[in-house]
């Protein structure tokens, strides 16, 4: 069943970091709760809502920004104490504002994600994480790749603490005091931790969890064994998740997933019996508020007696989601069309206008002031502050490009992209900004230069770019927000060679693999950051333990490729031969800058080429029916129009095309220039399959491209085989 | 605020952008109407069954509120209108690339098929002027023309560039209709009949124009951007990434003033305010606008606001309906007072933000820079510091270029100490490809100085706003220094010492104007270094950095004037614009252009060549469609008696025959092609002579060549262009 639920404002605070907003629980399941948020300026504010109206209860003072918010308790009473970590603190508040915690754990890390359970507080920096007992260092574990959020299994129903840490490398960590218990192999970046139902289920045992490509799963976790029991997989393309919660939006005694997405979209899912069955989840609501939503929360605040889900927006707002009716009192005059506002939003519209005055007032001043300075202070220095900018690039798995989204506390002026490697930007839909291209001069460096003009109160861009595998180097962001004085921010996202692979987890040992095996003095940390400039989603620090290994499938074209590594030796399979031939390229450039020798042998499968084409096969033939169906479209509309008795003559297949016109031209227009891209790829292939064999077929290139416009696999194949000379 | 339709149908039909028009055919009842593909007119009439079953219109089967028109030659423009007077009802007109019909829908018979050989990309129907009847004014390449009711035409004028959009608008309060004319020129002119009274240099090809009472008109480009002029001011603009396919003017919300409504290319309408640009109401349909018109469509005898898109969806909008909807809406978006006090925070938000970079500005500004400032810049990675004292210099000076570079206009760009440019961004309409121009050095590369070069493609004045971000080297945050500068209209020629070539072509006349006054608008209008003083005789040589063609001006104290230049072009602009400046009323010249007298005859003979080889061709085509009909039939006859081998024969030879005129139809659109460019350059020529003149003069010329062509009649054409009468 459909939710119909409607916005209403709150309060706008400062930029918030994910998580930082909880609802307080209330003895009475229909009572009023209050609502606890922390902010980037370090402010953590209680705050109820009385006829629509802000009611503070206590606000502390500014200080260094709060990354995480939670609530907790002792085992089995209510959890209504605040904790809030800032830097590497953690501070305790009572739910009156009084501090009774101030907790500083000395670690070296700021901490990024937070637990309570009882009298057991778990924190992780980025890659450490430790737990403290009664705020005594218990138990720590340091893990190889990033810590994306940390939870633990219900104590009440377990009697025991089960960390769970969700990790950048696809993994979910069980963890059994400062060892690893299972680890948990996922589809995805897992984001987000969540307990089932907020308690973990019936046994407390499940965990929800919610990932960077916008999927949910649950997984079931015992002492013995883990079990997954589904993950969202319905073939929607959607944001990456940063906060879940779990309520009952209809007090239908059948919970819904709430889910808040980078894009600003509000999912609101079902948890019904049949959840997750075939990957699919009933949707009851979505919302997009163009922020990206950093927290939500379900529970009652604006009205008694109405659920609603309370959300928060990285530039601070905080607005409720309310089955509510509202009819706000606005009644419009349909003779003259004006409006009449209520008295308390009259008043509250006011009181903004005045502080907004003063406000501006005070600018103006500082404004003169500064541009005094300018004029008259010899020596001086003009120092403006940073802006904070909320930016992730990820690779998108379904059509193997990039989105790239910048988000700003302020409305942006302009965005200028800059890269010095071929890239493509492609049409967001969403994207309303102005683009416009500039022309880039052989030779000055750069490959790439564009300008988004944003229309008015844009707070968010977001871009998809194609990358090139072999092509390596910086893609540069400038964001100019709109704010006086005018400044502008620079951001840089490597473009790594090999761009499209992913990591996954399961190596297939029976392709044919073309192997390139290095040795020489080099050590484990060199080597390492060798192969992390070439590859992405590889951890900053090398792992522990002698032998590093790494397993990554190319988003494009599915090939794999597994890399192994020691001190003084390194180990790379895959099936795609260019893959091998842009990895010996850059490893020998990066050992040759560090004064290196490097012994290279390459051991090149001759079946490899020819199950790569056997992969690309189906992949281009969709392609090319594909295209040839779009190209028949025009002509066979045309028939269309002109009588319907014709359809009845028509083939089978071309009624087939006119019946399914809209699936096809969306289809093909998800993927522009795919088809030039698999070109590519073969063109590649072709060329580094007969470098290896110290032959150049540059020469052979259009003939090739003659033989791919009449495609057939066998043709191709034999192409293939032939001696070029 | 969104809005909900109060009717909504589809039409299950493809329509073309931008030919979608709304007749009484019957004289009451309202018929939408849209050219679809394969080359026909439909035409829905829900109330009332049009036309009788004979006759170019056919009865849709599958709808009985359709009907369909078979053109046979692809739609270019459609429009449905009152030609004839003695008769309440409307005709529709449609263009197509070679014709013009007209057409009585009601009786379902031709009124005229004209050929206009221009092309009619553009048609539109209303008074204009002083002439007595309506008239269908078709907009084509280069020019205009203007049908009556019989198929006449008393009107025919040419303009600068191949026509886009067409309105018609009492301009200047007279009581009688001015037509306005976008073309690919970028430019909006107002015609006067044949007489421009104004002209609007825009940033891209004008693809819409809407006329609204009290002399406003709103228009489109195709590079996204919508605006309204009132006369000659613009009153506002705005720029989307999607295309405006069809502007509409209509009063939505009732207040006596109608609004800019416009359907997108990515299928949203809005309505703006016509005074302020602000959006009142919007919708989305699912795929781009074919058309927005104005018709009453539930016969309640108000007129509906109605947009269609593309896959033939329709809907209908009208103001009442709308106020009451939204009290009944609950919440969510209608909801004015929240709307308001987020805004308000929002706005309060962004001063605290400003504040705070003053708060965090004074933290530093007490330190005494000196050579500090980069390693502060470095040790403060969260701040953006370049010293207080610093600006930017900007030069804008004529480059001679280089051998890889050719000579441009040259605006140097550098900061008075050690900071450096890290990137500038040019935003211009009308000179670049997109709207801006980046410059990025490579890193190695930065200094503090940056020259950006600029061609500006045509000679019109730009306005330019930099935006340059500066810093320290290495640095991730720059402070941004905004600043606008104007190129002057020709600002792409170069002074030159002397005259160094010899140019024979040249038009002179006589102005009574002080030689100082023609200094300034010297010194307003190119790219000096000095300003120019005159000595006795004005005499200044310039070099065109386009082409490496010299100009000279040259005036004696006796008011006698010349440029001579080779191009015809230029010079018609260099005398536009100076009667602008100095407010002449009307000009004629005597002019001097080999060149292009040359080649006006080349085009004439080349015209009546190709015009032959069409006959020729159509003639051969007459022949072989004869010859396939009778193939056909002696095929047919052979597969009736059972011979195969006589019936592979023939279907052989129709084969043959197919192929043949398949080859004749590739000559044939080849020719075409050729005969409409050789056109449009004849028209562009006489275009050219006309500017050369100002006022009564300009538009003598244009009718005078007009005979002068019908006559075919070289002579007289090259004597009107030299003097300016027959």
């Amino acid at each position: 069943m459909e939710l119909e639920l409607s916005r209403v404002d709150y309060t706008l605070v400062g930029i918030t970091a994910p998580q930082t907003m909880k609802l307080l629980p209330n003895i009475g399941t229909r009572m009023m709760q209050k609502v606890a948020v922390a902010d980037q300026d370090g402010v953590l504010q209680i705050f109820s809502v009385k006829k629509g109206d802000i009611q503070i209860g206590f606000k502390t003072l500014p200080g260094a920004g709060i990354s995480r918010l939670e609530l907790g308790g002792a085992l089995g009473t209510v959890k209504d104490k605040i904790f809030v970590s800032s830097e590497n603190e953690v501070r305790g508040y009572t739910k009156k504002g009084k501090l009774f915690l101030d907790f500083d754990t000395n670690l070296t890390e700021p901490i990024k994600s937070m637990h309570v359970s009882g009298s057991n507080l778990l924190v992780c920096g980025k890659h450490a994480y430790n737990q403290y007992h009664d705020c005594k260092d218990t138990n720590s574990y340091l893990c190889g790749d990033q810590i994306n959020d940390v939870v633990s299994l219900s104590a009440e129903k377990a009697n025991r603490l089960t960390p769970i840490l969700a990790c950048e490398d696809r993994m979910l960590r069980v963890l059994d005091r400062s060892s690893v218990l299972h680890n948990i192999e996922v589809d995805a970046i897992p984001a987000v931790l969540r307990l089932n139902g907020s308690d973990g289920g019936e046994a407390g045992d499940e965990i929800l969890y919610g990932t960077a490509d916008g999927r949910v799963g649950l997984v079931h976790v015992g002492r013995m064994d883990v079990d997954h029991r589904w993950i969202l997989n319905d073939g929607k393309q959607r944001a990456g998740i940063v906060c879940m919660d779990c309520y009952d939006m209809s007090g239908d005694g059948v919970l819904d997933l709430l889910i808040g997405r980078q894009d600003g979209t509000l999912d609101i899912f079902s948890l019904g019996d049949d959840a997750g069955e075939e990957g699919k989840l009933t949707q009851r609501f979505s919302y997009s508020c163009n922020e990206s939503i950093t927290s939500v929360h379900g529970g009652v605040v604006g009205n008694a007696g109405y659920e609603e889900v309370v959300a928060s927006t990285y530039t601070g707002w905080i607005f409720g989601l309310t089955t509510e009716v509202v009819d706000k009192q606005i009644l419009m005059d349909t003779e003259t069309g004006s409006m009449n506002i209520s008295q308390d939003a009259q008043q509250k519209i006011m009181r903004l206008r005045f502080e907004i005055d003063e406000l501006e007032q005070r600018v103006n001043r500082e404004r003169e002031k500064y541009q005094a300075a300018t004029q008259d202070k010899v020596d001086g220095l003009s120092a403006i502050p940073f802006i904070s900018i909320n930016d992730k690039m990820t690779l998108c798995q379904d059509d193997a490009s990039y989105s790239l989204i910048l988000e700003v506390q302020t409305a942006i002026d302009n965005v200028l992209i800059q890269s010095d490697v071929p890239v493509d930007l492609l049409d967001v839909e969403r994207n309303s900004a102005v683009v416009s291209y500039s022309a880039c001069e052989p030779g000055s460096g750069n490959y790439l230069l564009a300008t988004y003009r944003c229309q008015m109160n844009t707070t968010r861009l977001e871009l998809k770019l194609r990358t090139i595998e072999g092509q390596h180097g910086t893609l540069r962001t400038y964001v100019t927000p709109l704010i006086q004085p005018k400044c502008c921010q620079l951001q840089q996202y490597k473009i790594k060679p090999l761009s499209l692979h992913m990591r996954c987890h399961s190596f297939d040992p029976q392709r044919p693999y073309n192997i390139l095996t290095l040795k020489g003095a080099f050590s484990l940390g060199e080597i390492h950051t060798w192969v992390s400039f070439c590859l992405p989603e590889i951890p900053e620090k090398a792992p522990t333990g002698d032998k590093v290994t790494f397993t990554f499938v190319s988003t494009f074209l599915d090939t794999m490729l597994h890399c192994s590594y020691w001190k003084g030796e390194a180990e790379f399979q895959s099936d795609n031969i260019s893959t091998i031939s842009i990895l010996k390229d850059i490893l020998t450039k990066e050992a040759t800058k560090k004064k290196i020798k490097l012994e290279i042998f390459c051991a090149v499968n001759d079946e490899s080429v020819v199950h790569t084409l056997h992969l690309l096969h189906p992949k281009l033939e969709a392609q090319l029916k594909l295209s040839k169906q779009v190209a028949l479209l025009e002509a066979l509309r045309e028939l269309d129009t002109h009588d319907a008795e014709s359809l009845e003559c028509l083939l089978p297949e071309y009624r087939h095309i006119l019946k399914n016109e809209k699936e096809l031209l969306a289809q093909y227009k998800r993927q522009p220039a795919h088809l030039d891209r698999l070109y590519g790829m073969i063109t590649d292939l072709y060329i580094d399959r007969h470098k290896f064999k110290g032959i150049n077929v540059k020469g052979k290139i259009p003939q090739l491209l003659e033989v791919l416009d009449k495609y057939d696999l066998q043709n191709l194949l034999n192409f293939f085989e032939q001696d070029p000379v | 605020m969104m809005a909900v339709p109060i009717f909504t149908f589809s039409l299950n039909h493809k329509l073309l952008p931008g030919r979608v028009t709304i007749g009484k055919y019957d004289g009451t009842h309202s018929c939408f109407t849209a050219a679809t593909a394969a080359d026909k007119v439909l035409v829905h009439s829900p109330h009332r069954r049009v036309g009788l079953a004979s006759g170019r219109v056919v009865p849709s089967d599958a709808n009985k509120e359709l009907a369909l028109l078979n053109i046979n030659q692809s739609v270019l423009s459609i429009c449905a209108g009152n030609l004839d007077v003695t008769e309440e009802r409307d005709t529709l007109v449609v263009g197509t690339p070679t014709n013009l019909l007209a057409y009585d829908v009601e009786n379902n018979t031709d009124i005229f098929y004209k050929e206009v050989s221009d092309g009619s990309s553009v048609v539109i129907i209303g008074k204009l002027g002083s002439f007595p009847n309506p008239l269908a004014i078709v907009g084509g390449n280069c020019s205009l023309q203007g049908f009556d009711y019989e198929g006449n035409d008393p009107f025919w004028t040419v303009t600068g560039d191949n026509v886009c959009s067409l309105a018609l608008l009492d301009f200047d309060h007279d009581g009688e209709n001015e037509l306005i004319v976008g073309s690919e020129d970028f430019d909006i002119r107002v015609f006067k009949e044949d007489n421009i009274i104004n002209e609007q240099t825009e940033t891209e090809a004008v693809t819409a124009l809407a006329a609204f009472q009290s002399n406003k008109f709103g228009y489109g480009l195709a590079n996204g951007t919508v605006g309204v002029y009132e006369k000659l001011q613009r009153l506002w603009r705005v720029k989307s990434k999607n295309r405006a396919v069809a502007i509409y003017g209509y009063d939505l919300n009732g207040d006596g003033v109608e609004e800019l409504i416009t359907g997108w290319s990515n299928g949203k309408i809005d309505a703006r305010n016509s005074r302020t640009g602000e959006v009142i109401f919007k919708d989305n349909l699912n795929h781009s606008i074919a058309g927005i018109v104005e018709g009453d469509y539930r016969l309640s005898g108000k007129s509906d606001l109605i947009c269609c898109s593309v896959e033939g969806e329709v809907r209908g909008y009208n103001l009442l309906r709308q106020v009451n909807v939204q009290s009944h809406m609950s919440g969510g978006t209608a909801n004015v007072e929240t709307e308001v006090i987020r805004d308000l925070f929002t706005k309060k938000q962004a001063l605290l933000l400003e504040l705070r970079n003053y708060e965090g500005n004074s933290q530093f500004s007490e330190i005494c820079a000196g050579d500090m400032g980069q390693q502060l810049a470095v040790a403060n990675q969260h701040v953006g510091i370049i010293p207080a004292q610093t600006r930017l210099q900007t030069g804008v000076a004529i480059n001679m270029g280089t051998e890889q570079k050719p000579p441009h206009v040259e605006i140097s760009l550098s900061t008075n100490n050690e900071t450096i440019i890290s990137a500038v961004m040019v935003f211009a309409e009308g000179i670049f490809e997109g709207e801006t121009h980046v410059l990025h050095p490579k890193d190695s590369e930065v200094t503090s100085r940056l020259d950006v070069a600029l061609y500006p493609p045509r000679d019109v004045p730009v306005d330019i706003h930099i935006k340059a971000l500066v810093g320290y080297e290495g640095s991730q945050h720059y402070h941004v220094f905004e600043l606008t500068r104007q190129l002057p209209r020709f600002s792409m020629y170069a002074v030159l010492a002397e005259r160094t070539q010899d140019v024979d072509s040249f038009v002179s006349f006589v102005i009574s104007e002080r030689l100082q006054r023609i200094a300034m608008w010297i010194n307003q209008n190119f790219l000096l270094m000095a300003d120019y003083e005159v000595q006795e005789d004005l005499n200044i040589t310039f070099l065109s950095l386009r082409d490496n063609t010299e100009v000279t001006l040259s005036m004696e104290s006796s008011g006698h004037m010349e440029i001579s230049t080779r191009n015809m072009a230029l010079a018609g602009d260099i005398i536009q614009s100076l009667a602008t400046f100095l407010n002449l009323q009307e000009l004629q010249v005597s002019a001097n252009f080999p060149e292009e007298q040359e080649k006006i005859g080349e085009l004439l003979q080349k015209v009546s060549a190709l015009q032959d080889v069409r006959l020729r061709l159509g003639a051969e085509m007459a022949d072989h469609s004869g010859l396939i009909r009778s193939l056909v039939v002696r095929a047919e006859d052979a597969r009736h008696l059972d011979d195969m081998k006589s019936m592979r024969k023939w279907y052989l030879e129709l084969n043959d025959v197919n192929t043949d005129m398949i080859r004749g139809y590739n000559i044939r659109c080849k020719n075409h092609q050729e005969l409409l460019e050789s056109l449009r350059q004849l028209n562009v020529i006489i275009q050219k002579a006309a500017r050369l003149r100002v006022g009564k003069y300009k538009t003598n010329i244009v009718n005078l060549c007009r005979t002068a062509l019908k006559n075919n009649n070289l002579n007289s054409l090259v004597k009107i262009m030299k003097n300016g009468e027959a």
